[in-house]
C-alpha cells in the first residue's frame, strides 16, 4: 500500500486512476492538474508514489518530474501519458521517472507499475 | 520533400488508425470530405493542436450520447455532465497522443497540446481548409474526425 499523488489535467483520468489505485489498496492523498500544481502538492504532501501525465497546461509533466527530482532525488514517479513514442519515454526516464504507462491502459498494468516503482 | 497533400493523407490515415486503436469497437470510416472556411458543431467537440514537424489541429465531434457510450465501453461506467466533457477531452488526448506515437515511427516528430473541449452549438472560424471523416462506431453511433492542416 502506498500514498499516491495523481497528476493529470483531465478530471476523468484522475477519477479513473483513483478508482484503480483504491481497488489496489493504495491511498490517494492528493490530485494535481498541471505540473506546477504537482510540484507544490509533492512538497506539501510528500507522497510515496506519483502518477504523472505529460500533456498538461501551465507546465507539462516531464518538466515537473525534473523539478520534483531536484527537490527530492528519491521521488518515485511513474509516467502515465497518451504519447508513447521512444523519445518521450527516454526523456521521461532521463528526467527521473521510473516507469512509463501509455494511455489507454489496463487496470492491472497500473497496479503492476506502482509495485515496480515502489520496489525500485 | 513531400507535398502537404501527401503528408495530410498520411496523418489522416494515422489518425483513423489511432481512433481504431484507442476505441475498442468495430469502426467503419466513410469517404473523407474536404471543406473550407468553418466547422459547425451541434453538441460536443474537442480540439487538439499539434506542432513540431507538422502544424495543424484535430477536432473530434459528435452527440453526447455517442461519447457516453464510448466511455461506457472503454471504462465500464456511464458518464454525464462535467465528467463526460472531461472524458471527451481525454479521448482526444489519447487519439492525438497515439497519432503522435505512430507518426514518430514514420520519422515525423509531432507534439500535441492539451485538449480544448467545446460544448453546445457553435461555429469554428479561421479555417482555410479541412478534411472531415464520419466514423461509425458499432453500438455507439457516429462521430466526426476532422483534420485541419496549416500551410
Ligand atoms: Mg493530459
Amino acid at each position: 500500500m502506498a500514498k499516491v499523488l495523481i497528476v493529470d489535467d483531465a478530471a476523468f483520468m484522475r477519477m479513473m486512476l483513483k478508482n484503480i489505485l483504491m481497488k489496489g489498496g493504495h491511498e490517494v492523498i492528493g490530485e494535481a492538474e498541471n505540473g506546477l500544481d504537482a510540484i507544490e502538492k509533492y512538497k506539501n504532501l510528500q507522497p510515496e508514489v506519483v502518477t504523472m501525465d505529460i500533456t498538461m497546461p501551465v507546465m507539462e509533466g516531464i518538466e515537473a518530474v525534473r523539478h520534483i527530482k531536484e527537490f527530492d532525488p528519491n521521488a518515485k514517479i511513474l509516467m502515465c501519458s497518451a504519447m508513447g513514442q521512444q523519445l518521450m519515454i527516454i526523456q521521461a526516464i532521463e528526467a527521473g521517472a521510473i516507469d512509463f504507462i501509455v494511455k489507454p491502459f489496463q487496470e492491472e498494468r497500473v497496479l503492476e507499475s506502482v509495485r515496480k516503482v515502489l520496489s525500485n | 520533400m513531400e507535398t502537404l497533400e501527401a503528408v495530410t493523407d498520411i496523418i489522416l490515415e494515422t489518425l483513423l488508425t489511432s481512433v481504431r486503436q484507442v476505441i475498442p469497437v468495430p469502426a467503419a470510416a466513410q469517404i473523407p470530405e474536404v471543406f473550407q472556411n468553418s466547422v459547425a458543431q451541434s453538441d460536443i467537440g474537442v480540439l487538439v493542436g499539434f506542432t513540431g514537424d507538422l502544424y495543424g489541429r484535430i477536432v473530434i465531434q459528435g452527440p453526447s450520447e455517442v461519447f457516453g457510450k464510448i466511455g461506457e465501453t472503454m471504462f465500464g461506467m456511464p458518464l454525464e455532465g462535467e465528467m463526460l466533457h472531461s472524458f471527451v477531452g481525454e479521448l482526444a488526448n489519447m487519439v492525438a497522443g497515439n497519432t503522435s506515437t505512430l507518426m514518430s515511427s514514420k520519422g515525423q516528430t509531432i507534439d500535441i497540446t492539451p485538449p480544448t473541449v467545446m460544448v453546445g452549438h457553435l461555429q469554428l472560424y479561421g479555417i482555410e481548409q479541412g478534411i472531415s471523416v464520419t466514423v461509425h462506431l458499432e453500438n455507439a453511433g457516429e462521430i466526426n474526425i476532422i483534420l485541419l492542416t496549416q500551410h
